[in-house]
């Protein structure tokens, strides 16, 4: 991750394809961008390697991260490592969070803007959203703004993430990442800005392919606009893209997702509510 | 009549057509209607040319040198010219001659002219004269003198009986002629027209006299003019000036003079409607007309008639007179969306438009490229069409500017580097391209660069080329609908690429092309000069129709073709699409499309044969194919044998015999093969072919044919082949080798005929062979297994085409077997039917309509001031994620839209979407009474799902979700509501579902879905009054339903064995026709009811459910049927038992114990459904809800903010 925004710089991004494609959620193609690519310099690879490496943890394939990258792989690639050990393995979340604590403490390396990112993901999964702030605050990159400003939207201070993504509009206001952040603001600020946030998602769509991660935010938009018809057409769109073998992939998966747990607990809530109302008299 | 000069009218010239190789011009016409140009030129040669094909249409060669002088008539089919031989000659150039030659004048004839309306020719020459001639009666009519020098040039006024010539004499003279038209053609003219063939000279100078002579230039004057209009003369001279004159009846003065060729002006005329006048000079600076320093010709355009337009979607937006205008191609409603600025005089050469902001980019191109300007304009969202705004526009200097995304756009500025902005007009962005000249749209964040040679596919954001193809001086680039592909445009080239830009298809044209389209299909529709075409992406193309005028093509539909022509105006043009449809479908190998076309369109003819054939379908082609003889070689070419035959036995022809043969061979099709031998009469072949398929019977059989043939070599192979000894020695004795056949008998141990055979040999002569002793018999072994069969195939899988011709006859049985099943379908349709009838509440709904949303909060809200400065959100000192001190303290959590929905609304259903179950119960229970909620989970559950999204931030990190509110558009960040999804109309479309499960008999399940309709109710949001009493009719419906239907199914439980059984049973079929029901049910209701009190002879009360069910207008069997029960009845007017039931006395129905409550008796009530109770039952569960608590003091349904006020 370079800080500097290609437009300053003049030279062309060699792995454009592939962080583009990670960004807009089309893994398979980032691996493939990205085993493709010849990257021109031992940095360029491991920051390719980041992202290859990170396609395969969205993919959820854990395994390949955990055995690809050895004790010997630079510490930017040991943070992808850490990441993808945790997300794999529900018992060792607790020792990898109480290790990276230890590391937070020490002073940390804030030019591997690869370790703050994964190391913020981890806390933003914990929900420790103060920690993952705090670590993304340490870089400058436009990722790290991007997921500071995810984890304020998380914590309904939209008027922080707008700071943050002025920040990232200064820095690059094309970039595909800011372009993101633009439309996830805009969904939480809502009204007219919410078919803004839509074409953000349809252009891309257009220029690049349109990808589940594009498709769920059109559908969003949609959504936010009370327009259910358009959503649910989107939607099936996004359901014709999936095969099967995706579908219980993300169904075993997603056993842990946000949505999925709120409704788990608000059951339990209501029939521990419902258990304080009865009727005054018995048939 | 403000004029520019000559040599400012340069910069709106354009080159329209090719330059032509032509002997030198001398002058030119052109004709008044069709796209010709008539050339006479130096070599004496006159020619016709159309300028818009470029094509020579006839040549007139009669004239001796050059030609000078030409003119088509304004109405009929003729042409006049004069020439350096002194002969005027008229011609016929349908008929395609010279009618006629006119002679008279002494030197060279410099120009003629026909009279617009008169049958006048109009000729000057270098013999100082003007001649007029009439060209009907073939004579000269009149002869002008006056000039001292060679007459250059003379014409008719357009409209007045006046003359204007120019000379070398250095004077422009202006001639009144009336006089000679009241004498030619006033009544009696004939007489003076004999006069003047003999009295010319007489008589012509006082036909025709001076009325000014204009004197000013100072050298001799080549050309004058009248203007079409306007009292005002143009005239051009070696002097190298323009003068304009204006006249009056008295007489002509100089108004202006244009100075600005630098050289012999020869030619000035006037622009038909528009002001300018256009001169042409011996400096070459403008060529409009004719040109002696120029072997060729060029037309001009002088300005580009092509619009500007851009297509989105269903509208098409174009500029027209200074309005952007948009069309609507569904309803053709064409309006002007806004006026430009003016203030450029050039028209807007392109557009781009930005669907997401409606904003458009007009670029306006001047003859200096340099000083090209685009124009970036917000159309308005209303206007006026008669009067339309004119909103102001941001102006800047730029070639090309092109959105790149919603909000970008690329200028590609006058130093050809591009320049990215945003909305604003500002900068964003510098991108060096390299040699950029032109840039076009390429869908979002790209753009088409077109250097000299070739066009590249260039990322912007990027900044790197992506692909590049060659292609050179491409004008127009149009991408599909999908952008899958992209048609690059040039001059006299097409080329048809996908999305990366490589290269699918070349089309060469040799007419220039002019837009295109794609269609819905992917096919590439495009227009040359005078045709449409189409073109595939596999580069097959060709016309589809012709055009009498250029048109630019907007958009492909079906069979029409959207267009603008070069007045501007929309039109539709009808196309057959047919042709490129079929050949798209065999590209695209949809043989069901095809062989659909091929029978409904009757396309076959030679040409689609030839067509299928060339391209590589022959056997798609096969079975099109009716003519045999096609039919045979494409059966050949495609290996297909039994077709073959099948065509070879009707053609029976030896050469298709052959080639059958020939073709089976290699297939090992030998049975094919044999009887083309036998058609043939190929005996050695087919005798071969026994010996080698070990056919020895047919072999034999082919000896005997041979023997009675007479072909004595062929009965010997065959007996060579069969290895019978006895039959070659035979042969050859027959045929007089007697030594040979006495060896053949010897060697092969044939003792008896060896013998025989020696003796005839004559011992003088004749020297008996020696035998050689080591000679064996040599015969081919026959094979093994004789072939019978043909060489086994693989079996190929039968092409679509044999399966559907094989099919033919299938599909009518097929089509009998649907035809059988309608009738069933009706059957079921009777009973849809029925069930469409009985909705009473579908009208109701339909009446609903909506009313308009009743606005709870003030408009004009701004999003971004609300959130720059939100103080509600209560931030603990330093702790807004102030970074300044390098000490970073996470801020606290904001207030999330679901906390907002609890403080904004007191209706259940927004607390239940915020998650709130706690309030949302306490709402439930204090307004409605809900007690028990276990029912209600489902329904909070459902709700709670409805009130969030989830979308995907950052990959691998727990979603962003986002609350879907119902007043997004002025809710602000703190007024906002959640959207409810839950719509009244929804749960009233439900309602039919339980009507008809009811009408089923499907009693149990019909109250359940009742039910369910009535425990939603109270989680409605509705906005108006009516709306509110909707909802409680809802209610209501739904008891009655419940209550009814519940004791119904009580009822049907009951045992009804001893007397007071039944007359509870009958009480209660009576109390149940006092639920309020649809008609529908009700007739089932008070049947049954009828029925039963018929049968315990309770006639009176009997009669009285009979006459209430003729009220509901039963169906005829039905209400026949009750009569007679009600004629019964009438007979014996009593009840036989006393019943509980006083159909009289208004009651409410227990809906726990099923007993009438009379009016004035003590009733509890459900708070939500409204059900009646005995007192005894309060504090129950209400039987209707299920939740509620019977007699419970609440406050009410509460479903609209409405009830809040």
């Amino acid at each position: 991750m370079t800080a500097t925004p290609a437009f300053f710089t003049g030279d062309v991004d060699e792995l454009f394809d592939v962080k583009n494609a990670y960004y807009i959620g089309s893994y398979q193609q980032c691996i493939n961008e990205a085993q493709k690519v010849k990257p021109s310099s031992p940095e360029k690879e491991t920051e390719r390697d980041m992202f290859l490496y990170r396609a395969y943890i969205a993919q959820r394939k854990y395994a390949v991260v955990l055995d690809d990258i050895k004790g010997s792989s630079p510490p930017e690639l040991q943070a992808v490592r850490m990441f993808a050990e945790y997300l794999s393995s529900e018992n060792k979340r607790d020792a990898i969070v109480a290790d990276l604590d230890k590391k937070m403490v020490k002073s940390v390396d804030a030019a591997n803007t690869t370790f703050l990112l994964m190391a913020a993901s981890i806390y933003y999964h914990e929900m420790n959203t103060d920690a993952a702030l705090r670590t993304l605050h340490q870089g400058e990159s436009l990722e790290c703004m991007a997921m500071s400003i995810q984890v304020l939207l998380s914590l309904d201070r939209v008027d922080l993430a707008r700071k943050e993504l002025k920040k990232m509009q200064e820095q690059d206001e094309d970039a595909t990442l800011t372009q993101l952040a633009t439309a996830w603001v805009n969904i939480a600020v809502g009204g007219e800005k919410l078919q803004d946030a839509y074409y953000i998602f349809q252009e891309m769509s257009d220029k690049y392919s349109s990808t589940l991660l594009l498709l769920n935010g059109q559908a969003a938009c949609y959504m936010a606009q009370n327009k259910w018809e358009e959503a649910e057409g989107v939607l099936q769109e996004a359901l014709d893209k999936v095969t099967n073998r995706y579908l219980s992939q993300l169904k075993d998966a997603h056993r842990a997702h946000p949505f999925l747990k709120d409704y788990l607990a608000k059951e339990n809530e209501f029939d521990r509510l419902s258990m304080q109302y009865a009727p005054t008299a018995t048939a | 009549a403000a004029v520019s000069m000559g040599a400012n009218v340069t910069p709106s010239l354009r080159l329209t057509s090719h330059r032509r190789t032509l002997s030198s011009v001398s002058g030119l016409s052109f004709h008044p209607k069709r796209p010709w140009v008539l050339a006479s030129l130096h070599n004496g040669v006159i020619q016709l040319w159309d300028y818009r094909m470029c094509t020579l249409i006839d040549k007139f060669d009669e004239h001796d040198g050059p030609v000078r002088g030409i003119d088509f008539h304004k109405q009929q089919p003729l042409f006049v010219s004069g020439g350096d031989d002194y002969k005027i000659k008229v011609w016929n150039y349908k008929l395609r001659r010279c009618l006629f030659t006119l002679l008279g004048h002494l030197d060279y004839i410099r120009t003629t002219f026909f009279h617009h309306d008169y049958p006048w020719i109009l000729s000057a020459s270098d013999d100082q004269t003007i001649r007029i001639w009439n060209w009907q009666s073939r004579t000269c009519v009149c002869v002008l003198t006056g000039h001292n020098h060679y007459v250059m040039c003379a014409q008719f006024h357009p409209s007045e009986d006046l003359v204007v010539s120019a000379s070398l004499d250095q004077t422009v003279r202006v001639w009144d002629i009336s006089g000679l038209r009241k004498k030619n053609l006033s009544p009696g003219a004939v007489e003076t027209e004999v006069r003047g063939i003999s009295g010319v000279d007489l008589f012509g100078a006082s036909d025709a006299v001076v009325k000014h002579v204009l004197e000013g230039h100072d050298r001799g004057v080549n050309w004058a003019a009248f203007h079409p209009s306007m009292p005002l003369i143009v005239s051009g001279a070696d002097d190298r000036q323009v003068k304009i004159w204006r006249m009056n009846e008295s007489k002509a003065w100089e108004l202006d003079t244009c100075r600005g060729h630098y050289n012999n002006v020869s030619c000035a005329v006037f622009h038909p409607r528009q002001e300018l006048i256009l001169s042409n000079s011996e400096d070459k600076s403008i060529r409009v007309d004719h040109d002696r320093h120029d072997s060729g010709m060029i037309v001009f355009k002088l300005e580009r008639e092509r619009p500007a337009y851009a297509v989105h979607g269903n509208m098409l937006y174009y500029v027209k007179d200074r309005f952007l205008r948009q069309l609507d191609f569904n309803s053709s409603k064409d309006t002007a969306v806004m006026q430009l600025r003016s203030g450029s005089k050039f028209p807007v050469f392109s557009m781009s438009y930005n669907p997401a902001e409606n904003a458009v980019l007009l670029c306006t191109r001047a003859t200096n490229l340099e000083n090209s300007t685009y124009d970036l304009y917000s159309i308005p969202k209303e206007s006026d069409s008669q009067n339309p705004d004119a909103p102001e526009g941001k102006r800047s200097s730029g070639l090309t500017a092109v959105w790149v995304a919603r909000n970008r756009f690329a200028v590609l500025d006058r130093m050809h580097s591009l320049l990215i902005k945003n909305l604003k007009n500002e900068i964003v962005k510098k991108v060096q391209v390299p040699s950029c000249e032109e840039i076009f749209y390429a869908g979002t964040g790209s753009l088409l660069l077109r250097d000299a040679d070739g066009v590249t596919l260039f990322d912007v954001q990027q900044k790197r080329s992506l692909a590049t193809v060659k292609i050179g001086k491409v004008k127009y680039v149009v991408w599909s609908a999908d952008t899958s592909h992209v048609a690059l445009l040039a001059k006299h080239a097409i080329m048809i690429c996908n999305r990366k830009l490589e290269s699918l298809c070349n089309i060469h044209e040799n007419i220039r092309v002019k837009s295109g389209a794609w269609d819905e299909s992917g096919v590439f529709i495009y227009t040359t000069s005078n045709h449409i075409k189409y073109a595939l992406t596999s580069g097959d193309h060709g016309i589809i129709r012709t055009l009498d005028l250029p048109i630019y093509v907007t958009r492909v539909r079906g069979n029409s073709v959207y267009c603008l022509d070069r007045e501007c105006r929309p039109r539709v043009l009808t196309i057959d699409p047919t042709e490129y449809r079929f050949k798209l479908a065999l590209v695209n190998r949809k043989y069901d499309e095809v062989l659909h076309m091929v029978r409904n369109a009757k396309l076959v003819g030679q040409s689609i044969i030839a067509y299928l054939q060339k391209k590589g379908y022959p056997e798609v082609a096969l079975h099109f194919v009716k003519d045999e003889k096609t039919r045979f070689s494409l059966a050949l070419e495609c290996g297909n044998i039994e077709v073959a035959l099948e065509a070879a036995k009707a053609l029976d022809e030896r050469s298709c015999w052959e080639r059958l043969g020939e073709a089976a061979l290699l297939q090992g099709h030998h049975q094919v093969v044999e009887m083309c031998y036998q058609r043939t009469k190929n005996f050695d072949k087919l005798t071969f072919l026994y010996l080698i398929t070990g056919n020895l019977a047919k072999l034999r059989k082919m000896m005997k044919i041979a023997e009675i043939r007479k072909d004595m070599s062929g009965h010997y192979q065959a007996a060579l082949y069969l290895g019978d000894v006895s039959e070659r020695v035979r042969i050859l004795k027959n045929c007089g080798q007697k030594s040979l056949a006495y060896l053949t008998a010897a060697t092969h141990g044939l003792d008896e005929e060896a013998e025989a055979l020696k003796e005839t040999f004559d011992p003088e002569k004749e020297t008996v062979p020696e035998v050689d002793p080591n000679a064996q018999l040599l015969q081919p072994s026959p094979p093994i297994n004789p072939l019978d069969t043909n060489w086994p195939l693989l079996t190929v899988s039968k092409g679509f085409f044999e399966g559907a011709i094989a099919a033919k006859g299938k599909a009518g049985q097929m089509a009998a077997d649907q035809d059988m099943d309608a009738p069933g379908g009706e059957g079921w349709g009777d009973d849809a039917e029925l069930q469409l009838d009985e909705d009473g509440f579908m009208e109701a709904q339909e009446t609903f309509g909506e009313e308009g949303a009743v606005k709870e909060e003030g408009g004009g809200w701004d999003v971004e001031e609300d959130l720059d400065l939100p103080p509600e959100l209560d931030i603990p000192a330093g702790g807004g994620g102030g970074a300044e001190d390098g000490f970073f303290v996470p801020p606290t959590k904001g207030m999330s839209p679901t906390q907002m929905w609890c403080n904004n609304s007191q209706l259940p259903v927004d607390h239940i979407l915020a998650g709130s179950y706690e309030t949302a119960m306490r709402l439930l229970h204090d307004q409605v009474g809900v007690v028990s909620f276990e029912p209600y989970k489902s329904l909070f559950m459902q709700t709670l799902s409805r009130g969030r999204t989830c979308y995907l931030g950052l990959p691998s990190l727990p979603c962003l979700r986002s609350h879907p509110q119902r007043n997004w558009k002025d809710c602000g960040a703190k007024q906002g509501l959640p959207a409810v999804g839950l719509r009244l109309s929804d749960l009233i479309a439900r309602l039919q579902q339980c009507y008809q499960l009811t009408t089923a008999g499907r009693f149990e399940e019909a109250v359940e879905r009742f039910r369910a309709i009535l425990l939603s109710v109270p989680l409605l949001v509705v906005d108006n009054k009516q709306e509110i009493a909707e909802a409680q009719q809802l209610i209501t419906i739904c008891r009655e339903y419940i209550v009814g239907l519940t004791m119904e199914t009580e009822r049907k439980k009951l045992p009804k064995d001893t007397l007071e059984e039944q007359k509870r049973l009958c009480e209660m079929a009576a109390y149940f026709t006092h639920c309020n029901l649809q008609p529908v049910h009700m007739v089932l209701v008070l049947r049954t009811a009828l029925n039963l009190f018929f049968k315990l002879r309770n006639f009176k009360m009997a009669a009285g459910f009979a006459r209430r069910l003729l009220e509901l207008g039963p169906n005829p069997n039905v209400a026949q049927q009750t009569r007679k029960i009600l004629a019964a009845c009438e007979k014996t007017l009593t009840d036989a038992h006393q019943l509980n039931y006083d159909p009289h006395n208004p009651f409410d129905l227990c809906a726990a114990s099923f007993v009438p409550l009379y009016r004035g008796r003590p009733v509890e009530k459900c708070p939500l459904s409204g059900a009646c109770y005995c007192p005894t039952y309060k504090g129950q569960i209400c039987r209707v809800t299920q939740v509620t608590e019977i007699g419970k003091d609440v406050i009410g349904l509460r479903v609209s903010p409405l009830q809040f006020r």
